[in-house]
């Protein structure tokens, strides 16, 4: 169980770890299919490279994401005594 | 001890769902066997349908529970990747499935602003919204919501908002079922749809989310294997490598010099414009990997902050996530969940680029065009159709059903045909699995918070089962009774659910968890601005009254949800100590589980009372 003064330390470091998991993220997943069109001049394994990053490299992202975020977070909870006691 | 956390999960599932795969695959190898033996296609059709169709309602009516754990958040023992294949179908939808399938096969690259939506949707779910709502434990949105702001107001308005968007969803998803199956045959679509509501509402009433959780993780592993495997097999055929997620780049080289030298065009639409193809006949619109055609570029950006929230704070999503056995396990969910999505979409986008090779092939093939077999059989499913304007054939010249396009694939490539009815079961397997999720959670909403939502105090256990199986029925009666009634593209029906899901309920929930200060009177603002803007944008969208579509509603609806819930908030006295708590505690995933918690004192104080 975690300790009440532990509690505030514990939640800024999670509201960094959204940041840090979210920020990246969207604005690659934003900007990214923008510039799709001029990346598709360039080709990667036959594929035209603006789509090839919009559906294979984000996807690739999005799922580094969650699990670099799972671990990170769990870190985070173990650090800070806030993790579920099984 | 209806309340005990039980996080024990069931070590036999794998056993279990090995077998499940192995009586599909099965099923699939049998009809093969039939074709080959000379069988006639209905016969066979038939088979698999109904053989996949009782697979799944046994394993449904075999979750049958009389515990409203298990009845309302299945035990909280779904494990995470077992949550994560259901989380990802019930996001697709056979409307996405096929939808998107269509989309990428008419407009290429533009189609991706969707998938890469649902992407961003599971990781935003996975960092902001699904561990809180686990360690909450509520079984409904509502009932979290309800409960967050200690206001019987915000616990019907959301009851009464949210429901919409599910409404929205169970009828797109009863209508492609539908499809899937009377694609072939004869039979009027208003009775499969009856068919289909009817079986949903018996196999899940017998063990509600118990039920939904493993017939959705079996229709998840059987939609999985029918959409992978012809898609694999072509992709031997094309490019000589089994995996079509990788090595079509190739095709894409062959696919693209062909659009060019038949002089497709290039489009470039206006930033607004948004024209993803409906349902019908229609040709090919673009060059599939020329970016943004169809999709001007700020809509690109629109449709995909919409879906993001809209599948973030999904109420039809949520509840599953709360069925798993621990904050950990719903994080974990969530990756899987985003495997599992990736995975579909990196393998349903050769699946268009291989039927545009075959039609690519038509004209590159030498001697004059002319129209190739598998057309004319297209043609006569009504998937395809020739309209040739002039003497000379032209790609334009073929119009193609947009949900039929994944159906079409193993038509071109020439596969057996009971290889089109494995597919169709998969299909018929992910509309079920989604249709049952957003059932599922109408049924409880309409049970927890608006028949027992006057009273936090919960109701017996046997009347609350009771009261929730009578609501799943009405529920069920109620969706089917909309699909056939307003038969809209089920597409547009999946994208105005997500605009109005992401603007009522992503802004209120997000600011439930992550700032303390929101308040009962700012949640009341946020959901009824963010709704009725949508609502009101969507309206004005489809009457053509404003330059924006209708699917793009949540650009107005979720910044006004947003700015509503905050100013609101702000000139509103702040919420109770108890809230503070409340809230402190929901972000801490340690501990009890708040709900059950909550639940127990009333009981309590109940007891005490009487």
């Amino acid at each position: 169980m975690i300790e009440r003064k532990e509690r505030k330390p514990y939640w800024r470091h999670t509201k960094w770890q959204m940041l840090a998991s979210l920020i990246p993220f969207l604005g690659v997943c934003i900007v990214l299919p923008l510039y799709a069109g001029n990346l598709n001049s360039s080709r990667f394994l036959g594929f035209p490279l603006g789509y090839f990053f919009a559906l294979h490299g984000l996807v690739l992202i999005a799922v580094i994401t969650v699990a670099s975020f799972v671990n990170r977070q769990d870190a985070i909870d173990h650090w800070h005594g806030a993790h579920e006691n099984t | 001890m209806p309340y005990a956390r039980t996080r024990i999960v069931n070590p036999k599932l794998g056993a279990f769902f090995g077998i499940f795969t192995s009586a599909f695959a099965g099923l699939a190898i049998l009809a093969l066997i039939f074709e080959g033996l000379d069988v006639p296609l209905p016969m066979i059709r038939t088979f698999v349908l109904i053989g996949a169709f009782v697979l799944f309602s046994v394993i449904g009516l075999a979750s049958f529970t009389q515990d409203q754990l298990d009845y309302f958040t299945s035990g909280r023992r779904v494990p995470d990747f077992y949550a994560g294949l259901g989380l990802a179908m019930t996001a697709f939808g056979a409307t996405g499935l096929l939808g998107l399938t269509g989309s990428f096969f008419l407009v290429g690259f533009d189609a991706l602003c969707l998938s890469i939506g649902g992407l961003a949707g599971f990781v935003v779910m996975a960092v902001l919204l699904a561990p809180f709502f686990r360690k909450f434990g509520a079984y409904t949105v509502p009932s979290y919501l309800g409960r967050r702001f200690d206001s019987r107001a915000v616990r019907l308005t959301s009851a009464g908002l949210l429901a919409v968007p599910m409404v929205l969803i169970l009828a797109a998803e009863l209508r492609m079922g539908a499809f899937a199956v009377s694609r072939l045959t004869e039979t009027p679509p208003s009775t499969l749809i009856s068919v289909l509501a009817v079986v949903l509402a018996v196999t899940l009433g017998a063990g509600g989310m118990r039920s939904l959780s493993w017939s959705g993780a079996a229709q998840g592993i059987a939609c999985l294997i029918a959409v992978v495997v012809p898609v694999t097999v072509v992709a031997v055929l094309m490019t000589n490598l089994p995996l079509p997620q990788l090595s079509y780049g190739g095709v894409m080289k062959t696919v693209g010099r062909g659009e060019a030298s038949l002089g497709l065009p290039i489009v470039l639409p206006p930033a607004l414009a948004f024209d993803l193809p409906g349902e019908g006949l229609q040709p090919i619109a673009k060059r599939f990997s020329d970016a943004l055609g169809s999709v001007g570029p700020a809509a690109f950006v629109i449709a995909i902050l919409t879906t993001m929230a809209g599948i973030a704070s999904a109420p039809w999503l949520l509840p599953r996530v709360a069925a798993t056995p621990g904050v950990y396990e719903a994080r974990k969910s969530l990756g899987w969940a985003t495997v599992i999505f990736g995975l579909i979409i990196l393998t349903i986008a050769p699946a268009a680029v291989f039927l545009r090779a075959y039609l690519i092939e038509v004209f590159t093939a030498p001697g004059a065009a002319r129209v190739p077999e598998w057309i004319n059989e297209l043609a006569a499913l009504k998937a395809a159709a020739v309209d040739a304007k002039g003497a000379k054939l032209q790609l334009t010249d073929f119009l193609f059903s947009r949900d039929a396009v994944l159906f079409s694939l193993p038509v071109a490539g020439r596969l057996p045909a009971a290889a089109v009815e494995v597919t169709a079961a998969g299909v018929l397997a992910i509309a079920m699995a989604a249709a049952g999720s957003s059932l599922m959670a109408l049924g409880n909403i309409l049970a927890e918070d608006v028949v027992n939502g006057l009273s936090w105090e919960p109701p017996a256990e046997g009347l609350r089962l009771t009261a929730a199986r009578l609501s799943l029925a009405v529920a069920a009666l109620f969706g089917a009774a909309v699909a056939i009634i307003a038969p809209t593209d089920p597409m547009e029906l999946l994208l105005w659910s997500l605009a109005l899901s992401g603007s009522a309920a992503f802004p209120v929930l997000v600011l439930s968890i992550w700032w303390k200060r929101t308040n009962a009177f700012g949640a009341l603002a946020g959901l009824v601005v963010g709704f009725s803007v949508a609502v009101l944008a969507i309206l004005a969208g489809e009457g053509g009254w404003m330059g924006v579509d209708g699917a793009l509603a949540g650009a107005f609806g979720i910044p006004a949800g947003l700015a509503a819930a905050i100013a609101v908030t702000l000139v509103t006295p702040h919420p109770s100590k108890h809230l503070f708590e409340l809230v402190r505690d929901i972000r801490v995933p340690g501990g009890e589980i708040l709900y059950d918690r909550e639940m127990l004192l009333l009981k309590r104080r109940k007891m005490k009372r009487s």
